[in-house]
């Protein structure tokens, strides 16, 4: 179960503190339960991700993890001068595999099907051979949710399927929160919806009426 | 899935490794800019005093007292200049919630030591084929002068690095401060050619109190300046203390993008 108690966030850059990005979200996420988050451009999809997965804070308010989370799937926790190989090793040892590394590196290696590429650096990868190191990485830990920001969506359609049946192979213990912007894909892997406008939030038991309400909302 | 102790030290280590790797194979030849760097600034500083015919420093040997001021003061700047960018340069792990600004702070910073060690057994290794005295009278006091110097250069790299993250122009300003830092420590030129009252000023420094401790361990019939252990370990206390406490308060400013 994962806890959003009042979530407030703006971000502050060089040129001051921006508009609020979200403006008090409350919610509770079962585990168990693979959740959509839906809304346009700039409405704090990604955002709320991050604040989710631990690797962003928000300005006001806060989030209670009681389960495994994992760090939020998304171009971030990849160091674009090591190797696929030295990131997974990295990602490995954080997570207290150093004894097992051979294993899970080779699993990872085998998932992410990136050939040559998995031993050169990170910044050389298209978006789609990061997204697949991505999903390779996180699947490597057991984890009761995955936090998936369009990665599974970033994949070619190959590499989609063998994301989705991997993820049903896990679905009776783990679940996922995501953001993409494809309909098809978020049907595929979630069944309900948050919708996401002018920094609020609203929850939706049903994937179908959140899409419906940001389908409304346009 | 572990306690928070062995998670950190887990996170320790793969920092640990990953900084080294960076560190001595980040380019083709890292490693040997590691060594070349100070051996070049040995080197010149020693020919410059050797054309003025300077033989001797407070007593000991003019290279060996270059060498050891250099290898110090190196071991100061380095360690505080990679702690300042070593949240810069990990910003992407900080997405893991196991890894925080002060683990990454301090693998840098222990990656500068490793690598120091190393660069002191070359460089005293090639002094003592050169027929000069490496042995230290007082190795502890050696040992304990270097750490203290490797801890304010952490203390020093920790507040430094926030103050860059609250305000980026500043890292203008520690980089120009280094120069005079080098000139006024006693690396190139002893305090004691300096006159009354100004060389009294210079002893506020705690990096000349560092310096000089460390070739009184090598040879304790140096004569130099009043120094000492507590003036030096309080400034590392002051610093460590604050640059911490700055750590604990402004984690999540470090870390928010």
């Amino acid at each position: 179960m994962i806890i959003v108690r009042d979530v407030h966030k703006r971000y502050t850059t060089r040129r001051g503190v921006g508009d609020w990005v979200l403006r008090g979200v409350n919610m509770v996420i079962p585990t168990g339960r693979s959740v959509g988050l839906v809304g346009s451009n700039g409405a704090g999809k990604s955002t709320l991700l991050r604040i989710i997965g631990g690797a962003d804070y928000p300005t006001r308010g806060r989030v209670e993890r009681h389960c495994r989370v994992s760090w939020p799937m998304a171009n971030g926790g990849l160091e674009g001068t090591l190797t696929g190989r030295q990131n997974a090793k990295f990602v490995c040892r954080i997570h207290g595999f150093q004894h097992e590394l051979p294993e899970r590196i080779k699993r990872i290696e085998d998932f992410a099907e990136l050939g040559k590429a998995f031993d050169e650096p990170i910044q050389t990868y298209s978006s789609g051979m990061r997204s697949r190191l991505q999903f390779a990485l996180s699947l490597a830990f057991d984890f009761d949710v995955y936090i998936s920001d369009e990665v599974t969506a970033a994949g070619d359609a190959a590499f989609r399927n063998k994301a989705k049946k991997a993820f049903d192979d896990l679905s009776h213990k783990a679940s996922i929160i995501m953001v993409a912007h494809n309909d098809a894909t978020l049907k595929a892997f979630c069944e309900s919806g948050i919708f996401l406008k002018n920094g609020k939030a609203t929850w939706f038991d049903k994937l179908d009426d959140a899409l419906q309400a940001y389908k409304d909302s346009i | 899935m572990n306690g928070p102790f062995t998670n950190t030290l887990t996170v320790w280590q793969a920092l640990f490794l990953r900084e080294t790797l960076d560190r001595f194979f980040g380019s083709r030849a890292a490693w040997a800019w590691l060594l070349i760097e100070p051996a070049m600034h040995i080197g010149f500083i020693g020919t410059v005093w050797g054309m003025m015919r300077k033989n001797s420093m407070g007593g000991i040997d003019v290279s060996m007292w270059i060498i050891l001021g250099m290898l110090s003061f190196f071991l100061f700047r380095r360690t505080s200049v990679q702690t300042l960018h070593a949240r810069d340069c990990n910003n992407a792990f900080f997405a893991f919630r196991q890894v925080r600004p002060f683990d990454v702070a301090l693998a840098r910073a222990s990656v500068e030591a490793f690598s120091m060690f190393f660069v002191f057994v070359f460089i005293l290794g090639a002094a003592a084929m050169m027929g000069l005295n490496v042995v230290p009278d007082n190795i502890l006091q050696v040992l304990l002068a270097l750490l203290g110097l490797w801890m304010f250069g952490l203390g020093y790299g920790l507040i430094t690095s926030v103050c860059m993250r609250l305000v980026p122009d500043s890292g203008h300003i520690f980089q120009i401060l280094m120069m005079p830092l080098y000139l006024i420590s006693g690396v190139i030129m002893p305090l004691t050619f300096i006159p009354m009252p100004y060389r009294e000023w210079l002893l506020w420094n705690p990096l000349v109190h560092g310096l000089e401790l460390v070739r009184l361990g090598f040879f304790s019939n140096y004569h130099t300046l009043d120094v000492s252990f507590s003036y030096l370990f309080s400034w590392v206390l002051g610093s460590l203390a604050l640059g911490m406490a700055l750590y604990r308060g402004l984690e999540t400013r470090l870390v928010m993008q």
